[in-house]
């Protein structure tokens, strides 16, 4: 070899060795004999060894015989014998020095010139955080699953691009179609593309990118095997600690049963609201007849019985519309009396009117009969008494009073000869104004009357809460 | 004077319907069902308003059904409906387009007021 020959070699063997030294793998050099003749720093840190115990010591003896593994045997005995190389070779080991290792083996022959037998490069890396966090999360995803098949709801898992990742069991049974014709495909192309609805789709796109969930989405069709079914779908976004990407659960609800037991009740409750009404109106037309052939005078008693079965009847209506656990909204109940008022005792022409001013507050159907008549009554008799002339107006109003309910009342018409504000109730016609504010636990605001008209007050405890409150409450 | 065609499957509620529509000086005519209704409907028999019941006897929208085919026979027909259900919008989009419902119990006023607002619509 010639100087400057010999100089490039020096100089390549020092760039290789600094290389070497650098890269984070561990690597040992073997000769023929599996002695090893060098090893690189990372090799040292890694297997708390030193050069002076490696170097020169046979592969299976070093570090008292941890290395003696039989899947290295079958690396360096069997497969390098007939291979260059081999990459990728997996040991798991215990070494006694830093305990249970998995390893990834490079193992590749290599020659220098005049040196027939050649040496056997191994690079070994530590891969064993990676096998041991492959192996939590393989877990975490089997219990995870584990939890989502006892789940008797169906549900699915869907990735940011609204495919699915996994299916519950409960999903592949209740739809009859099996993983793999789930994993990868959109929610929208199942079945008989029962979920493709734009409004659903809307709302699934804005669950992860919003965290907006979706809340009891109803969709009503027939299913394939399942025949008509109604399902109750809600999603939420779905994030891992430590992990950056979101997932959707997206839970089907089947609420069939539940459906279909408030259609029978609404049908019933529909069914004796008729019934009742139909009654009433008989007793209604009775009435009618008895005034046909009663002297004039007495036939305004008859025309405001009428009326009180009107406010009455009204109330099965509202109670059957309403959403609100059976409680009546003051302020419709009272549109729907000053309406019928209106009709019954006013007609089309009259110069009266009736309106209504009223807060959001509820009732309870117990208590909303002896209501109605009391506003009933208190209306008839402003509309009776107040306006000889026949034009004016009456406003009921419902306000909330600290904790009480306060109705008004009020008329712009002629006025009571009367001094004790408190007497103007009874004063204003029938006994059974003052029956029905007993009923209902109230008492009469003694109201001085100011100008024309008259303003009569009543303070009733307040029966519920305001639906504002009841939101609170329930939030 | 106008006639007024009262179809309503209580006896005793048609009757009274009958006596109150007739007090104010109208004709009419009566009927149980959808079909009474129609073969007095085919007839030439002149007819200016129907004023029907809704549920009757076993079709629960019959009376919206036949007022449908009222209006085909009888282009200028006057309908009024009644009824003792909630009003909701699946019925009411039944209803003939311009026409009112006006729900039980009504009184002779309620009905006197209905019945004028039918004929002048």
């Amino acid at each position: 070899m010639s100087d400057t020959a010999m100089a490039k070699k020096a100089a390549s063997d020092i760039a290789a060795s600094e290389i070497v030294e650098t890269v984070p793998s561990a690597l040992i050099v073997l000769d023929r004999n599996l002695n090893i003749t060098s090893a690189n720093r990372a090799f040292y840190q890694t297997f708390r060894t030193s050069a002076e115990e490696t170097e020169g010591c046979h592969i299976y003896a070093l570090g008292n015989r941890q290395w003696d593994i039989p899947a290295l045997r079958t690396l360096l005995e069997s497969v390098i014998p007939h291979r260059a190389s081999v990459e990728g070779f997996e040991v798991e080991h215990v070494f006694p020095t830093i305990g249970r290792r998995t390893m990834l083996v490079n193992a590749r022959k290599i020659f220098r010139p005049g040196d027939h037998d050649g040496s056997i490069l191994l690079a070994i890396e530590d891969v064993s955080e990676e096998r041991a966090a492959r192996a939590d999360s393989k877990r975490a995803w089997q219990l995870t699953q584990s939890i989502v098949d006892t789940i008797r709801d169906p549900l699915v898992v869907l990735e940011h691009d609204m495919t699915i990742v996994t299916a519950s069991r409960a999903f592949l049974t209740m739809f009859g179609i099996t993983e793999a014709e789930t994993r990868g495909r959109r929610v929208a192309e199942l079945g008989q593309h029962q979920w493709d609805v734009p409004a659903l789709r809307h709302l699934m796109e804005k669950v992860l990118p919003e965290n907006k969930p979706i809340e009891s989405f109803e969709i009503e069709d027939d299913f394939p095997g399942l025949g008509r079914r109604v399902f109750n779908l809600n999603a939420r976004k779905i994030s891992q600690p430590g992990n950056h990407t979101h997932r959707m659960l997206l839970v089907f609800e089947d609420i069939t049963d539940r459906k279909q037991r408030e259609r029978d009740a609404q049908k019933l409750t529909n069914e004796i609201s008729h019934r009742i009404k139909n009654n009433l109106q008989i007793v209604v037309g009775l009435i009618a007849y008895e005034a046909k052939w009663t002297a004039a005078p007495c036939v305004q008693g008859y025309t405001a019985m009428q009326a009180r079965i009107a406010a009455i009847a009204q109330l099965y209506d509202l109670i059957s519309q309403s959403s609100r656990g059976g409680t009546i909204l003051v302020d419709a109940y009272l549109k729907e009396i000053a309406r019928n008022m209106s009709a019954s005792l006013l007609g089309n022409s009259s110069g009266i009117r009736i309106e209504v001013e009223a807060e959001a507050l509820d009732i309870d159907p117990d208590r909303a009969v002896p209501f109605g008549l009391l506003v009933n009554e208190l209306a008839t008799n402003a509309v009776k008494h107040a306006f000889p002339q026949g034009q004016g107006r009456v406003v009921l109003r419902v306000a909330r009073v600290d904790d009480a309910m306060e109705l008004t009342v009020a008329d712009d018409g002629v006025g009571i000869q009367e001094k004790d504000p408190a007497k103007i109730p009874e004063t204003r016609g029938s006994d059974y104004v003052a029956i029905f504010v007993r009923q209902l636990g109230g008492t009469v605001v003694a109201t001085p009357q100011e100008g024309t008209g008259t303003i009569i007050k009543i303070r009733l405890p307040l029966i519920l809460a305001s639906p504002n409150d009841v939101d609170r409450v329930a939030a | 004077m106008a006639v007024i065609l009262i179809v309503e499957d209580d006896a005793f509620i048609r009757v009274i319907a009958e006596m109150m529509i007739e007090d104010w000086g109208y004709e009419t005519l009566s009927a149980s069902d959808v079909d009474e209704a129609m073969t007095l409907l085919r007839s030439s028999q002149k007819i200016d308003g129907l004023f029907t019941d809704i549920y009757l006897k076993a079709a629960v929208l019959g009376g919206c059904e036949l007022a449908q085919q009222a209006i085909k026979l009888r282009p200028l027909l006057r309908v009024l409906y009644t009824t003792g259900n909630f009003v909701n919008d699946k019925m009411k989009s039944l209803f003939v387009e311009g026409t009112e419902c006006l729900v039980k119990p009504y009184t002779q006023n309620q009905l006197k007021v209905s019945v004028e607002h039918m004929l002048a619509a």
